[in-house]
C-alpha cells in the first residue's frame, strides 16, 4: 500500500473521531521505488485535506505530511516531535479554533460526505499537470485554486449540513440558518435549489422543510 | 576434499557447541547465570560476553554455544548452565564430529579478513586504549554494539568529540606486513561512519586524513560530497600517523603534513584506522585442500575472462576472496558462481531439493474473528523499555481476542512452532504479531499460519519495536501505552481481514537479453547454458558492443580474440537466437510472461518470453574540451588504446604524451566518477613505456582511482617514470596547439601542487579521459520495460546491496556498464550474477502473485474511468458488460499500491488486505471511548 | 537492525534446508558453498531456489560473516541485518 491509498476519508474520520492531529508519512518524492509516484497523490490529497480543514474552521496545521525514506528513521523521530509539540499547542480539536466537540463533528460528518463528489471534481479540475513539488506548491497554494475550491466545496459544504440537520428533525429556514451559522437567504437559496432537485420539500402547515 | 567435478568428496570437522540446537529456544537465561566473562569477539572485544552466548542478537541459528572459556571445559568445575536450562539444552558430551559430504561442486566465499593493525607498531592499535579500527567503530554504531549505540571511549567510557580517520591503514603500502593493493570499500565505508557518527552527535567534529578518494562507485561521488559538506567534517589530504598517546586524557596525538601548512600534530579525542581488507585467514589450508591456485596477494587466482572460475573444474570463488570487493560485488558474484554451477549440473537440477509441503488451509471464514495475540520481548529491545506482560494484560480484554501471550524473541523457530501449536489448539483464525516492522519478517509469520492451517493473509503485525521502544526509551511508561495503543489497532483491524489466495502463474522458459556486446553476451550463453531459450536482440549489425573498441586490459587481457571467440559461441549456440539492427517497440507483460516486440532488420518480430534482462552499455562522452575534436594530436583514451594495437607510429614515436583524466564527468552535468579511466590511463602507459621507455608522459589526475589489484600497476607506473601531477576542478589544465622551432605540439598548462608553481607541458600527443555516458537508448528502454534510472541515468536498481543485479520490475534483470561504468572482468562477472538471477525465476514452473491487489465490485462501477488513470501498471481495463462497460483489474499486473482506492467516487475498487472496513476501523480504535469522552465530548 | 531483504529468506530457506537435509539422512548434495557470508548466503539460495540441494558450511556459530558485523551500509543506511 502506498501514501497514495491514504483517502481523504481517512483523515477526515481520523478527526471526527476526535484526534487532535493527524501526520501522514510517504516515500520520499520523485524517489518511487516503483514507477507511480503516488506519493504525489498523497500531497495532492493533503492539500484538499487541509482546505477542507479550514473551510470548516479548523486549523490547517492539525494535518501534517512528510516524505522521507525508509532509512531515515531520524527525520520521521523529528518530524513526528515537532508535529507533537505543534499539536500541543494548538490544544484539544475544536477548542483553539472555538467550537464545541458537536460541532467539530458535525461538520467534519458533513464534510465527508462530500468525499465522493471531491474525488470527481479533483480529477476534473484539482490535477496538477506535472509531478514536481514546485509544481503542486505553486497550483495548491495559488489564489485561484482556493477561489475554485471554495466556489464548488462551499455550497455544497452547507447543503451537506442542511440534509444532516433535516435528518434529524424538519426545520424552518431561519433556524437552519441559525444552526449552521449561515446566511438566511443563501440557505433559502440551497432550500430552493434542493427542492427543486427533490431533496427536500416544504411542508406549509408546519413551515418546515423537511427530507424528501 | 578428493574428487573432480560431480563428485567432489569433503571431509569435514563440525567443533561442538556443547548445545543441542533443537532444545536450544535462545532465552539467554544460561548466559544471565554464567559466570565467565569473556571478551566478546561479535563486538571486536570491546565489551564483554560470557562463555555461553548467542553469537549475536539476530544469529542464524539463534542457539547459545559454548566458547574454550567455560570453566566446565577448561577445568571441569562450574555446571550452572546445565541446572538453569529448561529445555536441557546443554550436552557436555559433544565432541568435535566429523562428516562425509558428497557433491557435485564447490563454491569458496571465504570472504576476507580485516587488516589487523597490531601487526605494525606504528599504528598504536592496542597499544593505545582510543586508536580503534573501523570495524570495532562499526560496532560502536551499532545499536547491538558494546554500548547500545554509543559511541564511548574504552578507556574512560566518555564520548570522543574530536574522531579522526587515518586511511589506507595497510593497505596501499609496500612495507612488509602491508598490502599494496587498495581495499576499494575503506573511502566509503569511512564517508558512511562520518555521515552516521554526525547523525549520533551533531557537534561531533570529524576529520579525515587520507590519500586519493577513491569514490568510483555507482552514488559514492555524490555520497562523498554529503559527507564533505557535513559541517565539522574536514578531510585533509596528507600521509598521517599515530606519534603518541596523552597519559592522563588518553587522547592520541596525529602527525600529518599538508604542502600548505607543512608539518602539523593535532590532538584527537579517538582516533579511527580505516582498515584495509586482507585475504581470509586460512587463505593457505584453503588453497591446499581444494587445489586452487592464489595470486600472489593471498587471493584466489582467476583469469579476467571467468573471475568466477578457479583453476580447477567445478570449484568457483564467489565474494571477496576474488579480491577485494564491496558488498554488490560479493552479491551477484555469488548468482553468478551459482549460474555457472548450474551450467555443469543442470542434468541433477531438482533431484534432491524437495518442496515445502503445507498443511491444508482451514476456511475460517464463516467464523467469528477469535484473535491470538503474540507480544515479542525481542530480547531485552522491545522489554526493556515496553511492559509486555502489563500489555499482554489488556490485550486479553480487547474485542475479539480469545488468546494472548509474551515470547522472547516470536521470529525464532521454536516461538513460530509454538505459533502454530497454539493456533490449533486454541482454535484461532486471526493472529497479530506485536514486534518489529513487517518489512523483514512478515514472510516468516506468513508463514508461520500457512503451517497452522491458516491462509496466511491473516496476519497482522502490529510494530512495537522500530516505532515505539527504539523510540521512547526513556519514556517508558507513555511507550507502554503506546504499545498498546498500537497493538489494539492491530487487533481492530486484523478482525476485518480476510483469506487471500495467491495464485500460480507459468513462467515462459525463454529469456530476452537486450544488448549483445560482452556482458549481453556473456549472460545469453548462461543461460543457454543451463537449457533455455535466449533472444538476444542487438541495435547494432554487429555483436561486440563497446569492447570492440578495447584492445587488452590492465589483467594482459586480448580483448578482441576474446570477443570473436565469444560472438562465435553465441552463434553455434542453437538456443540463442540473435538479432540484429533490431529496435524495441513495445512490451507487454509482466513476470514470466512477457511479450516483446521488435524491429530487426525489415522485419516486426514478437518475442514470448519470461524474463528480460537488459544490458544495453553505456557510451563515451565526446569531448568538448582540450581541443578535441579541432587538433589531430588530441584522443581519448579509447581512441589511443586502438591507435597502440594499430602501432600507429606517430604516437608510439612520440617525446612526450599528456593524459587528462576526468573529461567529462565528476562535474555538475556527470556528478559521477567513471570508474575506469585512471584504470585505463596507467594501462596505456604501461604500453607505451614499453614501446618506447624514453618517451616522457604525464597523467593530470584529480584522484588516482586504481583500486584493487590495479594499484600495483599504478605503482609499476610510477617506478617506470610516469609523471602524475594533481589538478583540482577549481584550476584544471589548459591546453593550446602551439608550434615552436617548427615542431607543432600540445602545450599544457597545469598547476603543480607540490612545487607551487605552474607547468607548461610540451606534448606531441594529448589523451583525454573521456567520461562513461549513459547509452542514448536509455530512457526509451527503460520506459518500455517500466524500470527506474539512478539519478545519473545509469539503470537503477532494485537495492544498491542486496538486489544489484534487478529491477524492482519484477521479472527484469541488468548487467554491464548499463548499470555502471565498469571493467571488462566486472561485467563478466555482473553478468552471470544476472544469468544466476534469471535462473531462479525460469527454472521454476510457476511464480506465485500477490494476493493483496484491487478488485472491483461490479455493481458500484460507474464507469467513470478514475481507477484506470490512477493506475501506472495499465492493469485495470474496462470490459462489456450487459450493464455497460465496468473496470476490471487484471491481478497479475496491480501492485497492490491501492492509488485507485483512493480515487473511485463509488468505493467500487478496493484493495484487498487494505480495505477501508479494515483500515477505517484500525484508524477508529486509534482512540479509545474513554479518551473520546473524557477528552473530547466535555 | 533488522530491516532489510536479506533475513526474511535467509531463515526461510535455511529453515526448509535444515529439513530437508534430516529427511535425506544421507550426506549427499548438489553444491557446498564453503562461508556464510553474504556471498555464500546468496549463493545457496540462488542454487536452492534453482532447484539444487546445498550444503552451507560456516566456521563460526553463525551465518552472517563481517557484513553482520556492520552497522548500516552504504547509501542509504539501511541496517545491514
Amino acid at each position: 500500500m502506498c501514501s497514495g491509498r491514504v483517502d481523504l476519508e481517512f483523515i477526515l474520520r481520523a478527526f471526527s473521531n476526535g484526534q487532535d492531529g493527524v501526520f501522514i508519512g510517504g516515500c520520499k518524492l520523485d524517489e518511487c521505488n516503483y514507477v507511480t509516484h503516488g506519493n504525489y497523490d498523497a500531497l495532492a490529497n493533503t492539500y484538499l485535506a487541509k482546505r477542507i480543514l479550514a473551510h470548516i474552521g479548523l486549523d490547517p496545521g492539525r494535518l501534517r505530511t512528510e516524505f522521507m525514506s525508509g532509512a531515515d528513521g531520524n527525520l520521521l523521530a523529528d518530524y513526528t516531535d515537532d508535529f507533537s509539540k505543534q499539536v500541543k499547542k494548538l490544544g484539544p480539536l475544536g477548542k483553539t479554533e472555538g467550537m464545541d466537540g458537536k460541532q467539530v463533528k458535525f461538520r467534519l460528518d458533513a464534510a465527508r460526505k462530500l468525499i465522493p463528489y471531491l474525488r470527481l471534481v479533483e480529477r476534473e479540475r484539482l490535477r496538477v499537470p506535472v509531478k514536481t513539488k514546485q509544481a503542486y506548491t505553486q497550483f495548491f497554494e495559488s489564489e485561484e485554486i482556493h477561489r475554485l475550491f471554495d466556489a464548488i466545496f462551499g455550497d455544497r459544504l452547507a447543503i451537506s449540513q442542511i440534509m444532516m440537520l433535516l435528518g434529524e428533525t424538519p426545520l424552518p429556514t431561519s433556524e437552519i440558518a441559525q444552526q449552521l451559522g449561515l446566511n438566511p437567504s443563501a440557505v433559502s437559496r440551497h432550500m430552493m435549489a434542493s427542492s427543486r432537485h427533490g431533496l427536500v420539500r416544504y411542508d406549509t402547515a408546519s413551515k418546515c422543510y423537511t427530507l424528501a | 576434499m578428493e574428487g573432480t567435478l560431480g563428485d567432489f568428496r569433503v571431509s569435514l570437522k563440525t567443533r561442538p557447541r556443547y548445545i543441542i540446537e533443537d532444545k536450544c529456544t535462545g532465552c539467554t537465561t544460561c548466559v544471565t547465570y554464567c559466570p565467565v566473562q569473556y571478551p566478546d569477539a561479535f563486538n571486536q572485544e570491546i565489551s564483554d560476553n560470557k562463555a555461553v552466548h548467542v553469537f549475536f542478537s539476530q544469529a542464524i541459528p539463534l542457539v547459545a554455544y559454548i566458547d574454550d572459556s567455560c570453566l566446565k571445559l577448561k577445568e571441569n568445575k562450574c555446571d550452572i548452565c546445565s541446572g538453569v536450562c529448561q529445555t536441557g539444552a546443554i550436552d557436555f558430551r559433544q565432541t568435535v564430529q566429523k562428516t562425509d559430504i558428497n557433491v557435485g561442486a564447490i563454491i569458496l566465499s571465504s570472504g576476507i579478513t580485516p587488516f589487523d593493525p597490531s601487526v605494525k607498531d606504528e599504528y598504536g592499535y592496542k597499544r593505545m586504549k582510543n586508536v580503534v579500527t573501523s570495524m570495532d567503530y562499526e560496532r560502536l554504531l551499532s545499536s547491538t554494539g558494546p554500548f547500545e549505540g554509543q559511541v564511548l571511549r574504552s578507556s574512560d567510557k566518555a564520548r570522543p568529540k574530536k574522531i579522526a580517520w587515518i586511511q589506507c591503514v595497510g593497505s596501499r603500502r609496500v612495507t612488509p606486513g602491508d598490502n599494496s593493493y587498495c581495499s576499494g570499500v575503506c573511502c566509503t565505508y569511512t564517508q558512511k561512519q562520518v555521515i552516521l557518527t554526525k547523525h549520533h552527535y551533531e557537534d561531533a567534529e570529524c576529520t579525515i586524513f587520507h590519500n586519493d578518494i577513491r569514490s568510483f562507485g555507482k552514488d559514492f561521488e555524490r555520497y562523498f560530497q554529503r559527507a564533505e559538506a557535513l559541517p565539522g567534517v574536514e578531510f585533509i589530504r596528507s600521509y598521517a600517523s599515530v606519534e603518541r598517546e596523552i597519559p592522563d586524557s588518553g587522547n592520541v596525538v596525529v602527525r600529518y603534513a599538508t604542502t600548505d601548512a607543512g608539518v602539523k600534530s593535532q590532538e584527537f579525542d579517538m582516533v579511527v584506522l580505516s582498515v584495509g581488507l586482507n585475504p581470509p585467514k586460512a587463505y593457505k589450508e584453503i588453497s591446499q585442500i581444494f587445489g586452487i591456485a592464489l595470486n600472489s596477494h593471498g587471493f584466489c587466482q582467476t583469469e579476467s575472462t571467468n573471475p568466477i572460475q578457479t583453476n580447477r573444474p567445478g570449484i568457483f570463488v564467489s565474494g571477496a576472496f576474488q579480491g577485494p570487493t564491496d558488498i554488490p560485488e560479493s552479491v551477484f558474484t555469488a548468482s553468478g558462481a551459482s549460474s555457472q554451477i548450474g551450467e555443469l549440473l543442470d542434468y541433477r537440477r531438482g533431484k534432491l531439493a524437495r518442496e515445502r509441503i503445507y498443511p491444508m488451509e482451514r476456511d475460517v471464514s464463516g467464523e467469528v474473528p477469535r484473535i491470538g495475540v503474540f507480544v515479542c520481548h525481542c530480547g531485552a529491545n522491545i522489554s526493556s523499555v515496553v511492559n509486555v506482560p502489563s500489555t499482554v494484560d489488556y490485550v486479553r480484554t480487547l474485542p475479539n481476542v480469545v488468546y494472548a501471550k509474551e515470547q522472547i524473541f516470536s521470529c525464532a523457530t521454536n516461538s513460530a512452532k509454538e505459533i502454530t501449536d497454539l493456533a490449533k489448539q486454541k482454535g484461532l483464525n486471526r493472529v497479530v504479531i506485536a514486534a518489529c516492522s513487517p518489512r523483514t519478517l512478515e514472510p516468516l509469520f506468513r508463514d508461520t499460519l500457512r503451517e497452522a492451517g491458516l491462509n496466511q493473509y491473516y496476519l497482522d503485525m502490529a510494530n512495537i519495536r522500530e516505532q515505539c521502544s527504539w523510540v521512547h526509551a526513556k519514556q517508558k511508561d507513555e511507550a507502554t501505552q503506546k504499545a498498546k495503543d498500537i497493538v489494539r489497532m492491530s487487533v481492530a483491524r486484523a478482525s476485518f481481514l480476510e483469506p487471500l489466495l495467491e495464485f500460480d502463474l507459468p513462467v515462459n522458459k525463454a529469456a530476452l537479453v537486450v544488448g549483445g556486446g560482452i556482458a549481453g553476451m556473456t549472460c545469453a550463453l548462461s543461460i543457454a547454458g543451463q537449457g533455455h531459450e535466449v533472444h538476444l536482440v542487438e541495435k547494432a549489425k554487429d555483436l561486440g558492443g563497446m569492447a570492440r573498441r578495447i584492445h587488452s586490459t590492465l589483467e594482459g587481457l586480448d580483448v578482441q580474440t576474446y570477443l570473436d571467440n565469444l560472438i562465435q559461441q553465441v552463434y553455434r549456440n542453437p538456443l540463442i537466437h540473435v538479432s540484429h539492427e533490431a529496435a524495441i517497440k513495445r512490451v507487454e507483460g509482466y513476470l514470466g510472461n512477457f511479450t516483446t516486440t521488435i524491429e530487426t532488420e525489415g522485419r516486426v518480430k514478437q518475442i514470448q518470453h519470461g524474463a528480460s534482462v537488459l544490458a544495453i552499455g553505456a557510451d563515451v562522452y565526446t569531448p568538448t574540451e582540450y581541443l578535441y575534436g579541432e587538433n589531430e594530436r588530441v584522443f581519448t583514451h579509447i581512441d589511443l588504446g586502438q591507435q597502440l594495437a594499430l602501432g600507429n607510429q606517430t604516437i608510439l614515436g612520440a617525446e612526450s604524451l599528456v593524459m587528462i583524466q576526468c573529461v567529462g564527468c565528476r562535474n555538475e552535468d556527470n556528478n559521477y566518477c567513471s570508474r575506469v579511466c585512471c584504470g585505463h590511463a596507467v594501462k596505456n602507459s604501461l604500453k607505451l613505456k614499453e614501446k618506447n621507455p624514453d618517451m616522457r608522459i604525464y597523467i593530470l589526475f584529480r584522484d588516482m582511482r586504481t583500486y584493487g589489484f590495479r594499484e600495483d600497476a599504478y605503482r609499476q607506473a610510477a617506478e617506470l617514470g610516469v609523471q602524475f601531477i594533481r589538478y583540482t576542478p577549481e584550476d584544471p589544465p589548459v591546453a593550446q596547439a602551439v608550434t615552436e622551432g617548427g615542431r607543432e605540439m600540445i602545450r599544457v598548462v597545469v598547476a603543480d601542487p607540490i612545487l607551487g608553481q605552474r607547468l607548461e607541458l610540451d606534448a606531441d600527443i594529448l589523451s583525454l579521459a573521456a567520461a562513461v555516458i549513459p547509452s542514448a537508448s536509455v530512457h526509451e528502454i527503460a520506459a518500455h520495460f517500466k524500470v527506474t534510472l539512478s539519478p545519473d541515468n545509469f539503470f537503477k536498481e532494485a537495492h544498491v546491496k542486496l538486489k544489484p543485479v534487478e529491477f524492482a520490475t519484477d521479472g527484469v534483470f541488468l548487467c554491464g556498464t548499463a548499470h555502471y561504468p565498469k571493467h571488462i572482468p566486472e561485467s563478466i562477472n555482473q553478468a552471470y550474477g544476472a544469468a544466476g538471477r534469471v535462473l531462479t525465476l525460469l527454472s521454476r514452473d510457476t511464480v506465485v502473485a500477490s494476493g493483496s491487489v484491487a478488485r472491483v465490485t461490479e455493481n458500484d462501477c460507474v464507469s467513470c474511468g478514475a481507477c484506470i488513470t490512477a493506475c501506472t501498471y495499465d492493469a485495470i481495463e474496462f470490459y462489456d458488460t450487459p450493464k455497460g462497460k465496468k473496470a476490471r483489474v487484471n491481478p497479475i499486473l496491480c501492485k497492490g499500491d491501492g492509488l485507485c482506492n483512493a480515487k473511485c467516487p463509488t468505493n467500487a475498487i478496493i484493495l484487498k488486505h487494505f480495505t477501508d472496513d479494515a483500515l477505517l476501523h484500525q484508524i477508529d480504535a486509534a482512540i479509545t471511548k474513554e479518551v473520546r469522552t473524557n477528552e473530547y465530548r466535555s | 537492525m533488522g530491516n532489510d531483504v536479506l533475513p526474511k529468506e535467509v531463515i526461510q530457506q535455511f529453515s526448509d534446508n535444515l529439513i530437508s537435509k534430516k529427511r535425506e539422512g544421507k550426506n549427499f548434495g548438489d553444491v557446498m558453498v564453503v562461508g556464510g557470508g553474504v556471498s555464500g548466503i546468496q549463493a545457496s539460495l540462488d542454487l536452492a531456489t534453482a532447484g539444487f540441494k546445498v550444503y552451507l558450511v560456516e566456521k563460526g556459530p553463525s551465518i552472517g560473516g563481517h557484513m553482520a558485523q556492520l552497522d548500516k551500509t552504504f547509501p542509504t543506511n539501511d541496517c545491514s541485518m
